[in-house]
C-alpha cells in the first residue's frame, strides 16, 4: 500500500489487489523520520484511476456487441502485471488519531511522508490495545473481520444514552438481549419493555434448559402477573397517566387531584372508591363523563387493583435485581396501545421514584420501538432529566426517523447495522460521535449480523464487527405462514 | 552484443495450433527481448513512453494520379467468407543510459461464422541501444528470412528501431494469415507497396504468393494519402454515385527501387462513412477484386467507411496507458531495473508554455 492523497482528514491509499483491504478495516500510516503515525479507517474502496483502462475495458467491444473473443499470446508474462494494474485500488480513508510515542492524539494536522511512509493494516486487537477500550467489566460484542474478539467495557454503556438501529432481521434485538445478559451478568438493573415479548425466555437455553440468568430475568406481563395497586401510586404517576396515556383534559386533570387527595386523606385509595368520588363529586357533567370514561380505561386494562399483594411484583423484582443484578422484562405483546402507555408510564413513574428515594442506584432500561409507547415528551425527559436519576436508556429500532435528531446529536453509542435506504442512514449520521461519511459508506454494505460500533464504547473508532451468537431461547421469531409447511412439488416448480 | 542464444521455455500460452505455422520468428523475438533486457539489470529507467508512429509506405509514393471517371458501384455479398486483418503497435516506454525500452505487440483479427476473434502477440520489450541493434535486427530478419538473400544487413537509426521491428512482426503475422486462411480476405494496414526498408521487395511478393496460393485476396486499407487528383486529395473527391462504391486510381509511377504490388482504389464503402485508398493485389482479377470487395462488404461491419476487423486488430495492439504501468512495473520486478522520473525540462523551463520535450 501506498499513501497517495491527504485532503482535509481524508487520506487516500493505493491498494494493490493482495491486500485485501476492506471497508471499515484500519490501516497504519506510519512515518519513521517523523516518529509519527496516523490511524485511518478505510470508508470506501473504489477503482484506483489507472490511466488507460477505460480503453482496456472498450476494446473487448466491437461495434456487433459481441465481446469479442482470442487468445493472448504473452510469452514475457506481461499480462498478470496489467491485471495488478487495473485492479489496484484506491482506498478512502479518514483519520481517527495521530499515534506518537504509544499515544493517542485526535489530531490529522501533520503530513506524513508521500514517499518514506509504510502503510500497513492495524489488527483490531492491536488497535484495542491502542485505545484502551477493555476495561475490567468486559463485553465482548463479537468478533471482527480478522477474527479477533471485539471487547468493549460495560462502563462505557454506563451512564450513556445508547442506540442500536438497523434494517429489519439484521441482529438489532439479538445485540440488545447480549448487552441486557452482560449488564446483568455484572449485577446491573436492567428494565426492558420489550414490545414483542422475546426477551422473556433469556432465562432458557435455546432447548429449553435453565441458563446462568434464570434467576435473574424477571418477565412481568401487564394485567397478569403485573398490577399496580392505586394505594401506591404518587398522585404524579397517575396524573401523568391520564394526562399523557389517556388524555385527560387539565381542567378534569384538577378536579380528578382534588378527588385523589381526599381519597388519600381518607386513605381508601381504592378502585371502587375511586369510581364512587367521581359519581359522587361535585363538578360539571362534562369533567364528570371526563373522568369517568378515564376511569373505566384504567379499570378495563386489568392493570390496576385493590389487592396489594398482587401489585407487589415489580417492587420485588426490582429489590431482587438491585441486589444481585436482573432485568424486569415488562411484557408488552399482547397489551393494547392505550394500555401500553399506561404500563409505561407507570413503570418510569415508579423508576423515578424508585432512583430519586435511592431505592435504586441506577437502571437500564431498553425500550423497543420507543415511538409505540412513549410520549412525545418523554424523549427529552429520558436523555436529559431520566439520565441525572440514573435511567440508562438504549433505544431499539428499525425505524431511525421514529427517535428525534436531539437524540441522536446526543447518544453516546449508536450500534449500527446495515441500511441500505438513504434516508435512514440520513438520519442515523446526524449523531455527533460520528461522520456522516462514515456511517453512509460503512453502513450500507453491513452484511446481515454485523454491526458498526460507533461511540464512546470504543472510544469513538468505528469498529464492525459480527455479533456473537446467543444460547438463549429468543422467541421473537416472527410467525410464518409457510414455514415448515409441506408444500406440493408442482406448486413450487410450475 | 548480442551473442548468447537463451533458451526460453515457451508458456503454454504460445502454442500455435496450426501446424503450417513457422513459430521462428516469435521465439527469436522472445530470446532477443529477454536477452536485450537482461544487459539492462540493475540500470535507471527515465519514463518516458510515448506511442511511436508507424512509418507509411505512402510517403514514397508519387503525389498525383487519375481517377477514372465511373465509379464502380457495390453490392454487399453475404457469402460466407473469412475476414481477417493484421496491426501491429510499438511504444517506448522509457530511456535508459545507453538506449532505449520499448515494446512491440501485433494483433490478428478475423470474422468468421459473425463472430470476431483475435490472437495477440506480445507484448515483446526490448532494450535497444547503439550496440545491440544491429544484432538484434539482423538475427530478426534472419528469423525470419532465414533462406532471403536479398535481406537487408543494415542496420536502421535507433530512433527507428521499433517500427522496423513491428514491421518485422506484422510482415511475420500477415505471412501466417495468408499460410492459414483459404478464400478469405486478408486486410493490411497502409499500402501494398515495395522496395522500402521494411518492405523488401521479395518479401512482399513472397507474402501475396502465398496469399494467392490459399485463394485469399489480400487488400490493404490507408488510413491516410497524400495522393491527389486535379489538385484534391484522391479521398476528398466527391462522385456521383451513392455508395458503396470503388474508383480506380491510375497513372501512379513510383521511382524505383520502389513498386506498387497492387492496384489503387479510392473505396467509399458506406453512406455515412470516410473514403480511404485501397490497394488490391494487383495479380487478382478484376472481377475478383470487385467480388473481394463486396464480400468484404457483405461479411464485415463498417465503421465510419472502416472494416471493423482492421480497426479492431489495431485496437487490440495498441498499448494503452495502463499497460505501459504494468511494463514499466514489469522490467522493474523482473530485472531490478529503478524506475525514476525525471522532470520535463521544457516544462520546468518555460511552465505552461513547455508543451514537452516530445512536441520541442
Amino acid at each position: 500500500m501506498k499513501l497517495y492523497r491527504k485532503e482535509a482528514n481524508i487520506v487516500q491509499v493505493l491498494s494493490f489487489p493482495e491486500e485485501n483491504v476492506e471497508k471499515g478495516d484500519y490501516l497504519l500510516v506510519e512515518d519513521a523520520e517523523a516518529g509519527k503515525a496516523l490511524i485511518v479507517q478505510v470508508i470506501d474502496v473504489q477503482f484506483a484511476t489507472v490511466p488507460g483502462v477505460l480503453e482496456e475495458l472498450l476494446r473487448t467491444f466491437p461495434d456487433a456487441r459481441d465481446p469479442v473473443q482470442g487468445e493472448d499470446i504473452d510469452p514475457l508474462e506481461v499480462a498478470p502485471h496489467i491485471t495488478y494494474i487495473q485492479d489496484a485500488s484506491l482506498l478512502i480513508c479518514k483519520i481517527r488519531a495521530t499515534l506518537e510515542n504509544q499515544t493517542l492524539t485526535p489530531s490529522s494536522s501533520w503530513l506524513p511522508s508521500r514517499s518514506q511512509s509504510t502503510v500497513s493494516k492495524l489488527s483490531i486487537p492491536m488497535l484495542l490495545k491502542l485505545v484502551k477500550v477493555d476495561g475490567k467489566l468486559p463485553i465482548t460484542i463479537g468478533y471482527t473481520k480478522d477474527a479477533s474478539l471485539l471487547t468493549v467495557d460495560a462502563s462505557a454503556l454506563d451512564g450513556r444514552l445508547n442506540i442500536i438501529t438497523g434494517k429489519k432481521e439484521c441482529g438489532k434485538s439479538h445485540l440488545s438481549k447480549l448487552l441486557m445478559l452482560s449488564l446483568v451478568g455484572y449485577k446491573a438493573t436492567v428494565v426492558v419493555f420489550d414490545l414483542n415479548g422475546e426477551y422473556s425466555g433469556l432465562g432458557l437455553t435455546s432447548d429449553g434448559k435453565r441458563n446462568l440468568y434464570y434467576d435473574k430475568i424477571h418477565a412481568l406481563t401487564p394485567a397478569q402477573n403485573f398490577k399496580a395497586a392505586l394505594s401506591q401510586l404518587h398522585l404524579n404517576v397517575i396524573l401523568g397517566i391520564l394526562v399523557h396515556a389517556l388524555h385527560l383534559p387539565g381542567t378534569s386533570a384538577r378536579e380528578f387531584r382534588r378527588i385523589w387527595k381526599t381519597l388519600k386523606d381518607k386513605n381508601s385509595l381504592t378502585l371502587h372508591e375511586l369510581g364512587e368520588a367521581i359519581r359522587n363529586w361535585n363538578c360539571n357533567q362534562h369533567v364528570r363523563d371526563a373522568l369517568f370514561s378515564r376511569y373505566h380505561a384504567l379499570v378495563n386494562s386489568g392493570f390496576f387493583t385493590d389487592n396489594a399483594a398482587e401489585a407487589a411484583l415489580l417492587d420485588e423484582s426490582l429489590q431482587k435485581a438491585k441486589d444481585h443484578g436482573g432485568a424486569v422484562v415488562i411484557n408488552l405483546r399482547n397489551t393494547s396501545t392505550i394500555d401500553r402507555q399506561i404500563v409505561v408510564e407507570y413503570v418510569l413513574g415508579k423508576l423515578v421514584d424508585s432512583l430519586t428515594s435511592w431505592k435504586l442506584k441506577a437502571v437500564f432500561l431498553f425500550a423497543e420501538e420507543a415511538h409505540l409507547y412513549l410520549r412525545e415528551t418523554y424523549w427529552d425527559d429520558i436523555v436529559t432529566r431520566m439520565r441525572h436519576f440514573g435511567i440508562f436508556t438504549t433505544f431499539i429500532t428499525n425505524q431511525p426517523d421514529t427517535i428525534q435528531e436531539n437524540i441522536y446529536r446526543q447518544a453516546d453509542n449508536i450500534f449500527l447495522f446495515n441500511f441500505t435506504n438513504e434516508h435512514d442512514l440520513d438520519v442515523v449520521s446526524r449523531a455527533a460521535r460520528v461522520d456522516a461519511e462514515t456511517v453512509k459508506s460503512i453502513a450500507r454494505d453491513l452484511p446481515p449480523h454485523h454491526c458498526l460500533v460507533l461511540g464512546k464504547v470504543v472510544s469513538d473508532f468505528p469498529m464492525v464487527a459480527r455479533v456473537k451468537a446467543l444460547d438463549v431461547k429468543t422467541m421473537g421469531e416472527t410467525r410464518l405462514f409457510f414455514k415448515e409447511m409441506d408444500l406440493p412439488v408442482h406448486a413450487c416448480s410450475s | 552484443m548480442v551473442t548468447d542464444q537463451y533458451t526460453i521455455t515457451a508458456t503454454q500460452k504460445y502454442n500455435f495450433p496450426q501446424p503450417a505455422v513457422d513459430t521462428t520468428l516469435p521465439r527469436r523475438f522472445i530470446e532477443l527481448s529477454v536477452n536485450s533486457l537482461k544487459q539492462v539489470r540493475d540500470q535507471t529507467i527515465q519514463l518516458n513512453s510515448h506511442s511511436i508512429q508507424q512509418f507509411s509506405n505512402n510517403a514514397y509514393q508519387p503525389q498525383t494520379a487519375q481517377l477514372t471517371q465511373l465509379p464502380i458501384p457495390l453490392k454487399p455479398k453475404p457469402q460466407e467468407t473469412t475476414v481477417a486483418a493484421v496491426d501491429t503497435s510499438t511504444i517506448k516506454i522509457g530511456d535508459t543510459s545507453r538506449g532505449i525500452i520499448v515494446a512491440v505487440r501485433g494483433a490478428t483479427v478475423w470474422r468468421q461464422t459473425r463472430k470476431y476473434r483475435y490472437t495477440r502477440l506480445g507484448p515483446f520489450i526490448f532494450h535497444l541501444t547503439e550496440e545491440n541493434k544491429k544484432d538484434l535486427y539482423s538475427m530478426l530478419e534472419q528469423a525470419y528470412f532465414a533462406a532471403d538473400t536479398h535481406a537487408s544487413h543494415a542496420s536502421p537509426p535507433l530512433q527507428h528501431m521499433p517500427m522496423h521491428i513491428a514491421s518485422l512482426l506484422e510482415k511475420w503475422m500477415q505471412t501466417m494469415l495468408a499460410k492459414t486462411i483459404t478464400d478469405g480476405i486478408l486486410l493490411f494496414d497502409g499500402s501494398l507497396t515495395a522496395g522500402t526498408f521494411d518492405a523488401p521487395i521479395q518479401r512482399v511478393k513472397s507474402l501475396l504468393q502465398a496469399s494467392r496460393n490459399n485463394n485469399n485476396v489480400v487488400i490493404a486499407f490507408s488510413k491516410s494519402t497524400t495522393l491527389r487528383f486535379n489538385g484534391y486529395l484522391i479521398t476528398d473527391y466527391r462522385m456521383m454515385q451513392p455508395p458503396p462504391y470503388i474508383v480506380e486510381a491510375n497513372g501512379l509511377r513510383p521511382k524505383p527501387p520502389v513498386i506498387l504490388f497492387g492496384d489503387v482504389y479510392v473505396a467509399k464503402l458506406d453512406r455515412l462513412g470516410y473514403a480511404f485508398r485501397v490497394d488490391i493485389d494487383n495479380e487478382v482479377a478484376f472481377d475478383r477484386k470487385v467480388d473481394a470487395v463486396e464480400k468484404l462488404l457483405g461479411n464485415d461491419f463498417f465503421s465510419q467507411g472502416y472494416p471493423e476487423t482492421l480497426r479492431l486488430s489495431h485496437i487490440l495492439c495498441t498499448f494503452t496507458a495502463n499497460e505501459v504501468v504494468a511494463m514499466q512495473r514489469f522490467i522493474a520486478y523482473k530485472y531490478g531495473i529503478r524506475l525514476i522520473n525525471r522532470p520535463d525540462m521544457h516544462r520546468l523551463l518555460f511552465g505552461l508554455f513547455g508543451k514537452g520535450e516530445d512536441c520541442a
